[in-house]
């Protein structure tokens, strides 16, 4: 037993050892950043010696060419404000964690990305501040942005965030793979028949090692509501008390997007071995897949070789629906800054940023003005996401217990795929699940 | 005279707590401070945004009416220790009785064991994830067509696999330093005795290694009742719930859901530390006791 314990305390001073020696390896930065650090400090205080207010911006960093637009638009900001210092602080990783972290630490910064699926939770409990007053202060009204957007950030009537950009669903498609079915392009007039016979026509199991389906419909709570909304439904109550996701329409809904996998004329991502459909859509495994405005840079980077177009969703029996999906500039209830903050925020949602934001092609621009760009009439793919909020859109939040109604969605639909669940049962299922969840 | 050695003890007593003040600060400031806050958290309800409000023992009773935790996380987490613990016991006793004979390449079949377990575990996760996709090599080679990480009925059984292959090399040295703390003496004696190779394996090698399997096993029992970051990496507590352990349930009400709950997660953290004492003191017992009552 002592030699044990001898054994044991060369383990740990070996690992130790082992661990001291990784921290050295990792200390070693080449010492040119920090010359360059210096220089930029230097500049700063000899082009402004005046009292500088400081605002810290924080969002999350999902690429690095918008993390470059940013810094250009902030770069802007900085040459027509001087006498404002916004400092970006972008986090990596899990965003909603460490901004939550830091707010219960009182360390947030004065400006922050709220998500649409989960800012109520922050407006609810005080920790952002009502943006009305400084609003009119400055002109900016309501009515300058998609009514859809303003509405989706408001809470007892004041807004708490300003939409920055957003995204709904739209229907790409393969041109290769029509060209080959003998199939016209779709239009945005299409119905869920013309989806239903289109996806069997261009589904082709003959090669194993790659099997083309024509529609792929993942078990995933971003896209399956769509077709709730297109069967005349909806997901939750209009005050969101209560889920109505064994509604009859939700029910029909789901009997027709789990149809596809079950006739084998469509398949979920995993099935091919993916986790997520814009990659099949890239290698041409999947026909049709409803995906966001993300998917255009996506392909034009990692597969510019293939043809595709985008409609609208076809509608269903019920008419139009699609998901709004959108992100605002929320400033902290604790700001010292509020004026400060508000400028930056007012600068970056302003017409011209937003201009700069749509010309990138990462996002749609949440101001009304720009529905008649130039840029939206030369993209077509772009402008049918734009004009995918005016058609029975509904932004993608389920209230407080949002998380747990998008995972009973998911695990209703996995049920059904994976374990031939009746789907009445599963979304009776889903909908008992979720009101536990809400008591 | 007296003073002095009395002083003489102060300083030899400041001088060993220097020593120690790295590890020690550390330990107050990120483990003590932190765990009594999360105790003092879970009699609470708390979402981040507003300060905590007392509200005893609501907490755990919620814990122990959700139906996530009680149909799923608890047998889940159960049966991933029950599972993974003797294999990975029994495989790393095997592999360091076979390292500790004189065979061929010893240094290089050790290194080989011993890789996993110095390889992050979210590099090894992924490689798994690709192995175990449906168009990866282990499909490939089987001619099976299961998707593993995406059936229910599989995805937890490749995440215990997975453990057992990373965490039987640094059980397998633990053993090895074992073995060779038992006297050759002993061995020979056996031999004089005419046992067998087989009969030293289970007569000698392990019951003089009682000590190290107990310390194996109870690390191994702590480490898979915690099993956290594979699970979050591969499959998120999916597909329908199959590989939600206690700890991926802990990490989902509080940061995951829309709804922070830091007081319910808390006291789930609680509520699993009293899990593993309770676990550890009966393994004592039983490994303990039953090792007096065989060398009487």
């Amino acid at each position: 037993m002592n030699r044990m314990i001898k054994f044991l305390l060369i383990l740990t001073v070996l690992a130790l050892g082992l661990s001291a020696c990784g921290q050295t390896a990792t200390q070693q930065p080449t010492p040119q950043p920090q010359t360059i650090r210096e220089t930029v400090t230097v500049k700063e205080t000899v082009v402004v010696p005046a009292e500088k207010v400081t605002v810290r911006l924080s969002g999350w960093a999902s690429s690095p060419a918008e993390t470059a637009l940013l810094e250009s638009l902030l770069y802007k900001f900085s040459v027509e404000n001087p006498d404002i210092l916004v400092k970006y602080e972008p986090i990596t990783g899990d965003y909603k964690q460490v901004l939550l972290t830091s707010i219960a630490s009182g360390t947030e910064p004065d400006i922050f990305y709220v998500d649409i699926f989960w800012w109520l939770e922050l407006a609810a409990n005080d920790a952002l501040l009502p943006l009305d007053d400084l609003m009119a202060a400055s002109g900016v009204s309501r009515s300058d942005f998609i009514p859809a957007l303003i509405d989706a950030f408001t809470y007892e009537g004041k807004t708490y965030g300003i939409p920055k950009d957003f995204n709904t669903l739209g229907m790409f498609y393969n041109k290769d793979l029509f060209d080959k079915a003998g199939l016209a392009y779709p239009t945005d007039d299409w119905t869920w028949n013309d989806l239903r016979e289109a996806a069997a026509k261009l589904t082709d199991l003959s090669d194993p090692n790659k099997p083309i389906y024509g529609f792929c419909t993942p078990p995933d709570p971003g896209r399956f509501p769509v077709f709730v909304f297109q069967d005349g439904g909806t997901v939750m109550n209009s005050d969101f008390t209560d889920t109505t996701l064994d509604s009859e329409a939700a029910v029909k809904a789901a009997e027709f997007y789990t149809s596809f996998r079950a006739n084998q004329i469509g398949a979920m991502p995993s099935d091919l071995g993916e986790g997520w459909q814009g990659t099949l859509f890239g290698k041409g495994q999947c026909a049709m897949v409803y995906e966001g405005g993300w998917l255009i840079p996506y392909l034009r980077d990692q597969f510019p070789n293939t043809k595709y177009g985008v409609v609208m969703p076809p509608a269903g029996p019920g008419g139009e629906g699609n998901l709004i999906f959108t992100v605002a500039w929320g400033i902290s209830a604790n700001t010292k800054n509020a004026e400060a903050a508000w400028k930056v925020v007012n600068f970056l949602t302003s017409e011209a940023s937003q201009k700069a934001v749509l010309e990138s092609g990462f996002a749609l621009p949440s101001r009304q003005a720009l529905q008649n760009s130039d840029y939206l009439k030369n993209n077509p793919n772009s402008a049918a996401i734009f004009n995918g909020s005016f058609y029975g859109a509904r932004p993608f939040f389920w209230g407080a217990v949002g998380s747990d109604v998008n995972d009973q969605m998911a695990k209703a639909l996995e049920r059904i795929f994976k374990e031939n669940q009746p789907v009445p049962e599963a979304m009776k299922q889903a909908a008992e699940a979720i009101r536990k969840a809400m008591r | 005279m007296r003073t002095r050695t009395d002083r003489r003890k102060w300083v030899d007593a400041l001088n060993g707590y220097l020593f120690i003040s790295p590890w020690l600060i550390i330990f107050l400031i990120f483990s003590l401070i932190s765990l009594g806050y999360a105790v003092y958290l879970s009699f609470t309800e708390y979402n981040l945004l507003r300060p905590p409000r007392w509200w005893g023992l609501e907490g755990y009773r919620r814990v122990l009416e959700d139906e996530l935790f009680i149909s799923k996380a608890l047998p889940n987490t159960f049966k991933y220790v029950l599972i993974v613990v003797p294999i990975q016991t029994f495989l790393s006793l095997v592999l360091a009785f076979a390292m500790d004979q004189n065979l061929r390449f010893q240094r290089f079949f050790r290194t080989i064991f011993y890789l996993p377990s110095v390889t992050s575990s979210v590099v090894i996760s992924l490689i798994f994830i690709w192995i175990f996709a449906p168009q990866g090599i282990f499909n490939q080679i089987t001619g099976l067509t299961v998707n593993w990480l995406d059936d229910p009925r599989t995805a937890f059984y490749v995440i215990m696999g997975m453990n057992i292959f990373t965490t039987s090399g640094t059980l397998m040295l633990i053993f090895l330093a074992g073995l060779q703390d038992i006297p050759l003496a002993v061995y020979e004696a056996a031999e004089i005795d005419g046992a067998n190779g087989l009969q030293k394996f289970f007569y000698i090698t392990v019951p003089m290694l009682r000590p190290v399997i107990f310390f194996v096993v109870t690390v191994g029992v702590i480490g898979c009742f915690q099993v956290f970051d594979q699970i979050f990496v591969m499959t998120n507590g999916g597909p329908l719930d199959s590989t939600t352990t206690i700890t991926y349930l802990i990490y989902k009400w509080a940061f995951r859901d829309t709804r922070i709950q830091m007081g319910q997660a808390s006291a789930l953290a609680v509520i699993l530390t009293l899990i593993i004492l309770a676990v550890t003191l009966l393994q004592r017992r039983v490994i303990e006791g039953s090792g007096s009552g065989a060398e009487r």
